[in-house]
Parts: structure tokens; C-alpha cells; sequence
């Protein structure tokens, strides 16, 4: 039973609940902290929607099984940490690669390998957006607090099916099994996404063909379509081919496809940017924190701002590159040891400075350390 | 994630600290119930380590009559200590205004400094009753009669939904007997403020 109304809720159990409120009615896992209590919460939940739950032998087939759900016509879901989401990775790109939707939570604890089970951590920033092989299509979301870990889980499956792709739901421990008093929505009368299902003459259908918005239709287990799904290199027929026109065309709408759609994938917050100098950049527990500091700074008459990335791959370049044009330094906080720096290093280019501050000792960043940064850099003239 | 300020004037900031096993997290789940239920904002999180007993636990609650933009802790209010393990993990967020309220027997060296510290006979009580295990009720009992952060209704209510039946008679006995160690106490820190017995 979804609760609605105003509650204490933990992060875990509002992202299972968001996933069975957006209609995911199948889950395979293999339990791990700190990400346990969204599979123990699906294992209670599912049945009393006639959904499947399916406790996998190990992370590879949990994702093969949730491939092998979707393509069969039903939402799924798995979720893991860091070493099971390692494993996932290669199955991760078949999805991408024959366009299946489903949703990966990947609840972020200290790496790499084992690594620390209960401390937090941000390590899989970069793992998220390049962990499978070779070019490939990811959307990455990543809530801050519980109630959105809600709302993304919701557009993360919405995401899934609209694109056909796999959408990765990217938190960090803190936020994972933080509770927080929520106002949960009621979503039982809302209508989630529905992926585009194949129509048209039989004789003639294509399942890889680019139906104009670079979607292309799926196939409903039983509607008689004629489909072949491979993760070689498939033309629209989608038989594998080697010939490089065909090769070039669909792996560019591939890649291409979420370009196409940065309307409804692009999300991100911004605090007091307006008339930022001095602009930080930060996601989940981090971002919280920085919140706190740039509100501090500006009663100490600092011109500081937040960008916060809520989608955070495919990143919002056009939103971030319109905040820091008028800032001279941008200060991105994260629990890891230098990750998205990367990305708004490239974006800032030679126009700012890029400060970092980074923690992987397994503690939050808190406030005060931020704010200090953020002093740090106003005294150097960035206000 | 919304709200413009800081720490505000009325928040609280709590952590129940000791050894895994203790409930710590029970504790603090059953508060942040009984607070939500008395209009607060709550924000609850935790820390412990990698065994299923033992080892530095800790459980922390952020209450807020407004929106809670960081819903860590930064400087406590009352810190409760029921085991030695726990007994310095904190004092960096200990001020003169903190509370640290610690189990005289298993707390053998409180931290010092310029705060409040409460010695109380929580497993000692427990085991008067008993069941040494509900040290932490009857330690939450003595909390809410130093620092009435929500009603005895409200807190009975919560543990009611929070303990299994066959425990709940216990459970209830030593929330009494908790409040109950502070009534008797001398030099309590503030005596004034407790609720009256029911």
C-alpha cells in the first residue's frame, strides 16, 4: 500500500514506492547496502499489485532478468551499490544498445571495490555516465532528498519509457537512508509514461526504424510484429550489420536520441545564480550542505549561487553555461576525489576558476567547510 | 529541498549514540514519530558500521518548525551516550548549551567540557524491570523529562506502533520509570521543564 499525506518516509522505501506508483511491476536484485531496503520494500509490495519480485542470484542476471521483463511488455527495476553495479555494467550496455527501458538505482557508498558498506559516498559519478563499454546512451538522475528521490524515481521510469533507454536513479548513502518528514503525493489518478508500442502494417514494420522523433517503436509481446533484438551492431530491420553507412546512421540516432529530447531530460536547481560571482556545484548530501553555505555567504554579502544538476547525465551544459557567464569561479563540492570537476572544467573552459573540494574519507561535506571554501575564494578577489 | 535559512532559533538537534544493538535507531525512530506527529519537521539519519552488533552507532534527529534545508547535525542539543564507544565520537558538536546525557554504568568517561553532562541509571533501571535492553526507552523517558520536545501521549503513541505487543507492557514501564529517574534526580538540569507524571 503506497502511503500518501504528510509522513516520515526513508529515502529507500520512497524510491520503491515511486517506482510502483510510476506502474514497475517487476524487480530482480541481489540485496547490498546500502541499497537493501528498496528490494526488501519491493519484495512486500509487488504481490499486492500482482507484480513480480525476484530475489537473482547474483547483479549480472538480476539485469538480464529486468531486460527480460521489459522486452517482455512490463516496467522494471532492479537496484544495487557500487560493486553490484560494476557487475551490471555489461548487461547495462545491451540495454542501451537494443533500447530497452528500465530503471538501475545505484545507492552510492565508499569505493572503490567493497569499499565502506555503510559510509557515503558520490564515487560513481563518472561510472554512471561511462561504466559499460564503448559510445552509448545513459540518463542519470540524482535526488538530494527524499522527496525527490520520489519525484525522480517517478520521471526515471517516465524517462525509460518515452526514450527507450535505461534511465539510473544516482544517490549517495546519506540520502538513501536519510528519513525525512514528506508530503507524499497521491499519484493513483496520474498516468506514467507509456513506451510507444509498434502499429502500422505488419509486412512492412521495422523495429529499429526512426519513426521521426529517434524512439523507435517497440514491440508488444503477442501484437504478431516481427522483431530481432541483438546487441551486435543491428540496422533497422534489426539484423546485425557491418556496413558502415548503416553502421553510422543508427548509432548516431542512438546517441542523437537523447539530444532530441533535452526538453524533458535537462532538470536542475538553481539558488540565488542571478547575480552569482562565485557559483557552486554540487549533487545529493553535498549539494544540501552547499544550499546552507551559500545562503551564509550571502548574509556575509558574498555574491555566491548554487547549481545543482538534477539530471546529471546527459549534463545541463546550456542551463550551466548560462549561470557561470557572469561568475568568475565556480567551487564543485564532492564526496570523491575529483569527478564532475572534470565535466565543469570543460565547460568553464579558460573563462573562471575552477575550485574543487573533495572528501573521501566516508563523512558528509558539511556546511562550514563549504562556506569556507567559498570565503577562501572571495578573498582572492572571485565576489 | 526548499527554505532560504540556516540553522533557525527552535530547531533541535539530537543524536542517540553507543554500541550497535542498543536501539539506537529504534530510539530515535520512535521520537521522530511522536514529533512528527506534534507538528515538527523531522529529518533522521544514522551512522553505524558493518556488523550486525556492535561497533559506533549512531542515530540523529533534526527537528524543525520550519522546512529543514540541511537535515544533518551541526551542533547539538542533547547528545545521548549509552555505551564507552561512544563516549568522544561527538564532542565536536558539543557547545555549552549541549545536554550530554550518559548511561552511568557503561559510560565510564563522559566527555568533558563546558556542557551539561546527566549520569542516569538507564540499564541499570532497565535491568530492575527486567530487561537491560530497554535501556534506551527508559533512557528516551528521561530525555523527553529534561527537554519536552514532544508530549508523553505523542511518545506513547509512537512506541506502541514502533514495539510488538508482547513487549509493549515493558516498553511502557520503562518510559515511566525513565521519566520517573529524573523527578528523583537532584541537580537535574532542567527540572522545571518536565512534564507532570501521568
Amino acid at each position: 500500500m503506497i502511503p500518501v499525506g504528510r509522513r516520515n518516509l526513508q529515502g529507500n522505501h520512497a524510491c520503491a514506492y515511486a517506482a510502483i506508483a510510476a506502474g514497475c511491476r517487476f524487480y530482480a536484485g541481489y540485496p547490498i547496502t546500502p541499497s537493501s531496503e528498496i528490494a526488501e520494500k519491493m519484495s512486500l509490495e509487488l504481490p499486492r499489485v500482482q507484480g513480480v519480485f525476484v530475489q537473482m542470484e547474483d547483479e549480472i542476471a538480476s539485469m538480464g532478468a529486468v531486460i527480460g521483463a521489459s522486452l517482455g511488455g512490463v516496467k522494471a527495476m532492479t537496484a544495487t551499490s557500487g560493486p553490484g553495479f560494476s557487475l551490471k555494467q555489461e548487461n547495462l550496455g545491451y540495454a542501451a544498445m537494443v533500447e530497452v527501458p528500465c530503471v538501475i538505482i545505484d545507492v552510492m557508498r565508499g569505493g572503490p571495490s567493497t569499499g565502506m558498506p555503510t559510509r557515503p559516498a558520490q564515487g560513481d559519478l563518472m561510472q554512471a555516465r561511462w561504466g559499460t563499454h564503448g559510445d552509448h546512451p545513459i540518463v542519470v538522475v540524482t535526488p538530494a532528498s527524499v522527496g525527490e528521490i520520489y519525484t525522480e524515481t517517478v520521471r526515471a521510469f517516465d524517462l525509460a519509457e518515452r526514450l527507450r533507454t535505461p534511465v539510473i536513479v544516482l544517490y549517495d548513502e546519506t540520502v538513501g537512508h536519510l528519513v525525512e518528514t514528506v508530503d507524499v503525493p497521491d499519484l493513483s489518478d496520474v498516468t506514467s509514461a507509456q513506451r510507444k508500442w509498434a502499429s502500422g502494417p505488419k509486412e512492412t514494420f521495422l523495429p529499429y526504424a526512426d519513426p521521426g522523433d529517434g524512439v523507435p517503436e517497440m514491440v508488444r509481446p503477442g501484437d504478431g510484429y516481427r522483431c530481432h533484438t541483438t546487441g551486435l551492431t543491428h540496422g533497422e530491420n534489426g539484423f546485425p550489420t557491418q556496413r558502415p553507412a548503416e553502421v553510422e546512421e543508427m548509432t548516431r540516432r542512438l546517441l542523437g536520441k537523447l539530444e532530441r529530447h533535452r526538453d524533458v531530460i535537462d532538470r536542475f536547481e538553481t539558488v540565488r545564480t542571478g547575480d552569482a560571482h562565485i557559483v557552486v556545484v554540487a549533487v545529493g548530501i553535498a549539494a544540501r550542505a552547499a544550499r546552507r553555505a551559500v545562503v551564509e555567504a550571502r548574509a556575509k554579502g558574498i555574491a555566491a549561487g548554487l547549481f545543482r544538476p538534477i539530471t546529471l547525465w546527459p549534463f545541463p551544459e546550456a542551463a550551466f553555461r548560462e549561470v557561470v557567464a557572469g561568475a568568475d569561479a565556480v567551487l564543485v563540492v564532492e564526496m570523491n576525489a575529483g569527478q564532475l570537476a572534470l565535466e565543469i572544467e570543460r565547460l568553464v573552459g579558460r573563462r573562471g576558476k575552477v575550485a574543487r573540494l573533495n572528501r573521501i574519507s566516508g563523512e558528509p561535506i558539511g556546511p562550514d567547510e563549504i562556506l569556507a571554501n567559498i570565503e577562501e575564494l572571495a578573498r582572492h578577489g572571485h565576489r | 529541498m526548499t527554505g532560504e535559512t540556516g540553522r533557525v532559533g527552535g530547531d533541535r538537534q539530537i543524536r542517540f549514540s553507543g554500541s550497535g544493538g542498543q536501539g539506537l535507531q529504534l530510539s530515535a525512530r520512535i521520537l521522530a514519530e511522536a514529533a512528527l506527529h506534534d507538528g515538527w519537521s523531522v529529518a533522521h539519519s544514522q551512522g553505524y558500521e558493518p556488523t550486525s552488533r556492535g561497533g559506533l552507532s549512531r542515530s540523529d534527529l533534526v527537528l524543525s518548525r520550519g522546512v529543514i534545508d540541511y537535515p544533518l547535525v551541526t551542533s547539538l542539543d542533547v547528545l545521548v551516550i549509552l555505551d564507552d564507544v561512544g563516549a568522544t565520537a561527538s564532542t565536536s558538536l558539543l557547545t555549552h548549551r549541549s545536554l550530554v546525557i550518559v548511561d552511568a554504568e557503561r559510560v565510564t568517561e563522559p566527555p568533558l567540557g563546558p556542557w551539561t553532562v546527566q549520569r542516569l541509571a538507564c540499564t541499570a533501571t532497565a535491568r530492575r524491570l527486567g530487561n537491560e535492553r530497554t535501556a534506551n526507552v527508559v533512557c528516551l523517558g528521561a530525555l523527553l523529562a529534561l527537554t519536552p520536545v514532544c508530549t508523553v501521549d505523542s511518545l506513547t503513541a509512537a512506541l506502541r506502533d514502533e514495539v510488538s505487543a508482547k513487549l509493549i507492557d515493558l516498553n511502557l514501564e520503562a518510559l515511566a520509570a525513565g521519566r520517573a529517574l529524573i523527578s528523583q534526580t537532584a541537580g537535574v538540569a532542567t527540572p522545571a521543564a518536565a512534564p507532570a507524571a501521568p
